[in-house]
């Protein structure tokens, strides 16, 4: 059960518009696969091919060995089941009526349906929990239900290979998770290939054993979830910034977007951020997404902001936890604030491991610098663990014109209306 | 939004409409013969039961006007109005269209035109009894509908926008061309007109035996090619990844259409709506399944297209109107109830 696919050579345009270019794939017998990639990347045109809706202009598909140009339309439908993107489900039939139409390649012509027919529908409505909607007119039924019905009738096929154009687009959270638990139990229980064009990065994550990634009309990257969903190969194929990282709750790849890449626009502003404690984040992440540069230190190794800092490329200057900040390290520190533009205190707890912070503030505003602090301490009053050190230095950083802001988007309209100076 | 009848109950209730409407439609006309006796007639002239049945009591005169007359015109619009519904229902289904007719892909407009040049030129020869407007109407229909045919295949396949486009175009083309002749030929305008709203004024048995093998056969192979109409519903991709030859079939529901629909008109001229109306109301009754749905409205455009005529021939006798105008006025307001009725259109 199961049959594999075997994609040589494979090209494939309209007039002039060359879509898919020069492919080969081998797609494994029970494999469940995913499509993945941007909009216009051919995954669509490519699956069209697989299903036969569109001939190649150049190269060939085979199923097993065996051709599929030799197939009969018939045979291939025993073989082969497709369930597409906004199926036109016939609206005035019933889910049954619709279900049994899978199975068409194997009724001839003037016959009936036999028992047997009878009893696949059946496990096919069984299979897709849409036993109890038989009578339904279609019309009348979910999106969810819908979907269903679709591969159901797909199932009614007995098919070897299946494949889905974005099953789950147009689906609630609940119904696209429950479309791929199935796809997943038919992949697994039945032996079906699955292949699926799946538009979210994570769903595709969490449920193939194998992704293609696409991008222009090419494969950019077949194999494995954890070898193709690369933060660098994605990043190439959607154009944008991307963290990947592993969901706490699932234990599969997550991928968060984060900011379309801008390719024309020259980072022209850099901010050192000094946090600790997770207080950053927010600084951290809205400067990722403005497109400054941006450098983070001192921060505790393993500290939250230094771990986000790390996925967002940021440069760092740590200093091993419970420990007093160093003149080395603080050196450091300096010297990445020295290059930057602005630098942003955020409203840490001032202890003793890192009120030399604030003394890489003092050294920066005594240069000149402009040196904001986010204050979102609780009634402005910093969190002092220093017996009132702490407390008292702040105050000489406002005597020497720290910036203070409680509200962070006053500090990015600052620093961006400079933009151009 | 169906009823959904059973197809039983459908079937034994639209048979004895038929009979009803049969024997009632043959009483009816200028010679007033009783229904009883029009029944007896039409049951003598049965092969088998034929002897049975005693009509020496009824003259000879309406023995005569039943079955030489009023019979024949009766079976030949239950024919075409059986075949038209059943051609109407396959190319809605086809063409995945409502609007879609017999007539869509410009068989109306060639018809149109070949009569209308046999009756301008005065063609008055006839061929194994047929007039030369019936052959000229039968020749532009073939014609019209295979250069829309052409004119939308595109690399053995024929898409579904194209053939609409072709056929509105086409059509609009040679009713350029009929519009000129009646200007040319103004005397001959009444005659072309008249043509054209349909007629089984003065039909006999020799059309009711031009259409019936045309008819009957062509409407089985469409309803050999129930299930995959039905799959076609679904979408054209759809339909092939379920193991239908989505161009071949297209292509042999074309052709046996423009065929039978060609000799329909060929007999009665154009009759319009009955091709498009009969198939909705039928399935509205019956739901889109065509393998009850083409049978049924087949059965139904006759019994329409019967009393229509019926309509036609008594309503101002001894003038008769032409048919496709009985059609339309009975016909859409109808159509119209029905439509509001299932809230499909508001």
């Amino acid at each position: 059960m199961g049959k594999s696919i075997q994609i040589k050579d494979l090209s494939f345009g309209y007039g002039d518009q060359s879509i898919l270019k020069k492919l080969n794939v081998m797609i494994g017998h029970r494999t469940f696969l995913s499509i993945i990639g941007p909009n216009g990347s051919g995954k669509t045109t490519l699956l069209k091919n697989i299903a036969r809706n569109l001939t190649p202009n150049q190269g060939s598909i085979f199923i097993d060995e065996k051709k599929l140009t030799t197939y009969s339309t018939a045979d291939l439908a025993k073989d082969m089941a497709v369930v597409h993107q906004n199926p036109d489900a016939g609206v005035d039939f019933t889910v049954y009526d619709v279900v049994m139409m899978g199975r068409h390649p194997y009724i001839s012509r003037f016959k009936r349906e036999t028992d047997q027919d009878v009893s696949i529908v059946e496990q096919a409505l069984k299979a897709t929990n849409i036993f109890h909607l038989q009578e339904r007119f279609i019309d009348e039924i979910s999106g969810g239900e819908k979907q269903r019905v679709m591969i159901a009738k797909a199932l009614a096929q007995e098919p070897q290979i299946l494949l889905l154009d974005e099953p789950t687009s147009f689906l609630d959270i609940h119904h696209q998770i429950e479309i791929l638990d199935l796809l997943k139990k038919l992949n697994v229980e039945k032996s079906i290939t699955v292949i699926a064009v799946i538009h979210d990065l994570n769903l595709a994550a969490r449920y193939s054993d194998e992704v293609m990634l696409m991008h222009e009309g090419k494969v950019l990257a077949l194999g494995t979830t954890d070898k193709v969903m690369t933060t660098e190969r994605l990043q190439r194929a959607y154009d944008m910034n991307m963290i990947i990282d592993r969901n706490v709750y699932t234990g599969c790849l997550q991928i968060s977007p984060i900011s379309v890449t801008k390719k024309n626009r020259v980072t022209r502003i850099s901010v050192h951020v000094i946090g600790g404690g997770g207080i950053a984040k927010e600084v951290l992440q809205r400067c990722y997404r403005e497109n400054i540069h941006l450098s983070l230190g001192v921060v505790n190794k393993g500290d939250s902001d230094a771990e986000l800092g790390k996925k967002l490329n940021v440069e760092i200057v740590e200093e091993e936890p419970f420990c007093d900040i160093t003149d080395d390290v603080l050196e450091k520190a300096c010297l990445l604030a020295d290059n930057a533009h602005y630098v942003i205190l955020t409203s840490i707890p001032i202890g003793r491991g890192n009120l030399r912070n604030l003394l890489l503030a003092k050294s920066q505003l005594i240069k000149g610098k402009t040196v904001f602090l986010w204050n979102t301490y609780v009634d402005a009053t910093p969190y002092d663990y220093v017996g009132g050190e702490g407390k008292k230095l702040l105050d000489e950083l406002r005597t020497l014109g720290l910036k203070e802001y409680k509200n962070l988007d006053d500090i990015m309209d600052e620093i961006q209306q400079s933009e151009g100076v | 939004m169906t009823i959904s009848l059973s197809k039983k109950t459908f079937f034994i209730t639209g048979t004895m409409a038929l009979a009803i409407v049969l024997v009632f439609s043959t009483s009816l006309g200028a010679a007033s013969i009783a229904p009883r006796d029009s029944l007896m007639v039409i049951l003598s002239s049965i092969p088998g039961i034929g002897d049975l049945v005693d009509v020496s009591h009824i003259s000879q005169a309406h023995q005569s006007i039943i079955l030489y007359i009023r019979l024949p015109r009766i079976l030949l619009a239950f024919l075409v109005g059986y075949g038209l519904s059943v051609v109407g229902t396959a190319m809605q289904g086809m063409l995945k269209n409502p609007m879609a007719d017999p007539f869509i892909i410009g068989t109306s407009s060639g018809a149109a035109l070949g009569a209308a040049i046999a009756i301008v030129l005065k063609f008055n020869q006839s061929i194994l009894g047929f007039g030369a407007v019936s052959i000229t109407a039968f020749v532009g229909a073939l014609l019209s509908t295979s250069i829309v045919y052409r004119l939308a295949s595109l690399k053995n396949r024929v898409p579904v926008t194209a053939l609409l486009l072709a056929g509105v175009a086409t059509g609009q083309f040679f009713n350029a061309i009929l519009s000129f002749i009646m200007v040319m030929a103004s005397q001959d305008v009444s005659s072309i007109i008249y043509w054209t709203m349909g007629s089984f004024s003065s039909r006999g048995w020799q059309h009711v035996s031009l259409i019936v093998i045309p008819v009957l056969a062509g409407s089985l192979v469409l309803m050999a090619y129930a299930k995959e109409l039905n799959l076609l519903l679904l979408g054209e991709d759809a339909a092939s990844n379920t193991g239908v030859e989505v161009d071949a079939v297209k292509r042999i529901i074309l052709v046996v259409s423009t065929l039978l629909t060609a000799f329909v008109v060929s007999v009665s001229g154009i009759i319009g709506f009955v091709g498009l109306i009969i198939p909705h109301v039928t399935r509205m009754l019956t739901g889109p399944d065509h393998r009850f749905l083409l049978p049924a409205a087949g059965l139904m455009g006759g019994i329409f297209l019967i009393i229509t005529d019926t309509f036609s021939r008594t309503v101002i006798a001894p003038t008769e109107l032409p048919v496709g105008i009985i059609t339309a006025l009975a016909g859409a307001p109808f159509f119209i109830y029905l439509l509001r009725q299932t809230k499909k259109l508001r």
